[in-house]
């Protein structure tokens, strides 16, 4: 009866039969950007709860006889609520798994070339909502407001200011002020809480929209059941009710793996680190920032470009030229490797030598940057870390790279013998 | 259809008067986008003016920065060669920049560029915050020949050697850690005795 009623009202039937029927190409690794979305929503309703009882203020208060910052007591509150814990950890997790479901989604568009055109601007927008919840997750650092989360954003602070002739005015207009400032708090709370989801929320819908106008691209397979039909046809299955109930399992089974992870594999433990205090205990960022971290380490110290007004020292180079570039090289992908005609079919990574044995190269680069993050528990000096990333980047790419290009010669030589 | 004058000079009027809408509306544009800059003045507060400038004083006392003792005078007899604690100013621990390591090695492993009037019975202090991003660096003390011991900061490994200057061993850190001088008194604390030797914290 609800249903005819509001059937009425909004011609639901004709809604229905133009969106629930939308094919979705049935592929195991088209469902990464699906896992990311359901990470999203995780943490916006994990969020939902964290937030209904956290206090965005550095005020000191009284916490078990000990004088310590609102923010850092209020967390230690919801580690001691029933369930208060284990829905920190959750959040968490989600954020990890998010930014890790993101990358996967994107390696595989980039592997599959699905970037080509018509696509492009469904990978800028995806680039977009990457780098929009890394700041999402850098702007979390701080909330707890522990030893930890003070470090981590100090760093990030004179990392910023760092920056030649625009430094000082992004610093304090990010960070309200020179960190830790009484403002800095409030203002990381308001972006972690409200504007940066707003805009990932943005961003999201657009993805959504455009991947509905454009239709998904379709694997490889289904090109040779396009020429022997003698018609292109989106083959798969309707979003209702197929793939409704694949993205529910993939659902419910995320909410397992993560839950199982925030009680087995609890992180950020704020009370271990402390409030606010004097030393700087070893410490190491989540997994997404140990590429900067990493590379951090392996700049050298007295390398400083000069540069009018300034100097490009280490921490701009390694803090934001690095970064800044990578995410360029990325945006850019779709406009050097371009299609003259739509592309509709995902391409063959075997076949493309180049970009494959690049997108590995690239890989390997920024995962030895991660290796970097370690070199003080594997006693591994920053110069000869440095000749390791060289020397693992280049074979990274030359050897998939000399491989491929073989393959596909012999294959063109066996096809042109056939024919 | 006709409207007085030739149609060329008509168009030209008509491509003109939007030209003019469209320089207009555009100016506009620039202006209102232009008074956001009121918004980020507010939202980017001025510099407090202090920055990262530490105001410790000759004849400040030495005081521990952390663990049981924090707060409480640094007595020098409880220090053996190797050994090194984090020290404030007394009473002005909410400068961050005042943060000081103080180190106590066997005299005799000095070497330039260390200044040794500004060391007294061994002990010799520099700078605590990184000159690379700020953290508090630490004293990884050798057991075996404690005047092997350095400074490292744990956030980047960034390493100091205290027996000669904070000069920079190894790591992304730019300049050494300044040094300050610390004097043993009759009572047997320590109080400082000079400003810092040179720029402290991250060079930005």
């Amino acid at each position: 009866m609800l249903v005819r009623w509001l059937n009425e009202r909004l011609e639901l039937d004709k809604f229905m039969e133009k969106f629930l029927a939308k094919t979705f190409p049935s592929h195991p690794t088209f469902l990464l950007g699906e896992v990311a979305l359901f990470a999203f929503i995780t943490l916006v309703v994990t969020g939902v709860f964290l937030g209904l009882l956290y206090e965005p203020s550095t005020i000191n208060v009284s916490l078990f006889g000990a004088q310590v910052p609102a923010a850092y007591a209020s967390v230690v509150r919801i580690d001691l609520l029933p369930m208060g814990a284990i829905i920190r950890q959750i959040h968490h997790w989600s954020a990890m798994l998010l930014i890790a479901a993101i990358l996967a989604h994107l390696m595989r568009v980039y592997f599959t070339a699905a970037y080509r055109k018509p696509r492009e601007i469904n990978w800028l927008v995806g680039l977009g909502l990457w780098g929009g919840t890394l700041v999402a997750a850098f702007t979390g650092y701080l909330l707890p407001y522990s030893q930890f989360s003070v470090t981590a954003t100090s760093i990030a602070y004179f990392i910023a200011k760092s920056v030649p002739w625009l430094g000082n005015g992004i610093s304090r207009l990010l960070f309200a002020g020179e960190f830790p400032a009484a403002g800095t708090v409030p203002r990381f709370f308001f972006l972690h809480v409200m504007l940066i989801p707003a805009v990932l929320f943005g961003l999201i819908g657009l993805h959504l929209l455009i991947l509905v106008k454009q239709k998904h691209s379709e694997p490889r397979a289904n090109r040779n059941r396009d020429a022997a039909q003698k018609g292109k046809r989106l083959i798969g299955i309707p979003l209702w009710p197929e793939q409704a109930i694949i993205s529910l399992s993939v659902y419910l089974f995320f909410l397992f793996i993560v839950t199982l992870l925030a009680t087995y594999v609890p992180l950020n433990p704020i009370e271990a680190y402390g409030p606010p205090a004097a030393g700087t205990p070893v410490m190491r960022p989540d997994w997404y920032f140990l590429l900067v971290y990493g590379f951090l380490k392996l700049v050298p110290g007295d390398l400083a470009i000069p540069f009018p007004g300034g100097a490009l020292t280490p921490e701009t180079i390694g803090g934001v030229i690095f970064p800044g570039f990578t995410f360029l090289v990325l945006a850019l992908i779709p406009f050097l490797d371009r299609a003259r005609e739509p592309q509709h079919y995902l391409a063959n990574p075997l076949h493309r030598p180049f970009m494959t044995a690049f997108g590995i190269g690239g890989s390997v680069f920024l995962a030895m940057n991660v290796v970097a993050g370690y070199i003080d528990r594997l006693g591994i000096a920053p110069d000869t870390m440095l000749v390791y990333v060289a020397l693992a980047t280049l074979a990274a790419f030359g050897v998939p790279y000399l491989l491929l290009r073989f393959y596909n010669k012999r294959r063109k030589g066996i096809n042109n013998g056939k024919s | 259809m006709v409207t007085g004058g030739p149609p060329e000079q008509l168009e030209k009027k008509g491509l003109t008067r939007r030209r003019l809408t469209l320089g207009i509306l555009l100016a506009a544009a620039a202006g209102a986008i232009g008074s956001l800059l009121t918004v980020v003045k507010v939202l980017a507060p001025k510099r407090s003016g202090r920055g990262y400038e530490a105001d410790i004083l000759p004849g400040d006392r030495v005081v521990y920065a952390q663990g049981d003792q924090l707060g409480t005078p640094v007595q020098a007899a409880s220090f053996q060669a190797g050994d090194a604690a984090l020290v404030y100013p007394a009473g002005k621990a909410t400068n961050q920049a005042n943060l000081v390591q103080l180190i106590r090695l066997d005299e005799s492993v000095f070497q330039a560029p260390t200044r040794l009037e500004l060391t007294d019975q061994g002990f010799v202090a520099y700078s605590a915050v990184c000159t690379h991003l700020a953290c508090t660096v630490s004293w990884v003390k050798n057991q075996a020949s404690p005047s092997a011991s350095f400074t490292e900061c744990f956030c980047h490994n960034s390493i100091f050697d205290p027996a000669r200057g904070a000069k920079v061993l190894g790591g992304p850190a730019p300049i050494p850690l300044a040094q300050i001088g610390v004097r043993v008194i009759e009572d047997g604390s320590l109080v400082f005795t000079s400003d810092f030797s040179g720029p402290i914290g991250p060079q930005v």
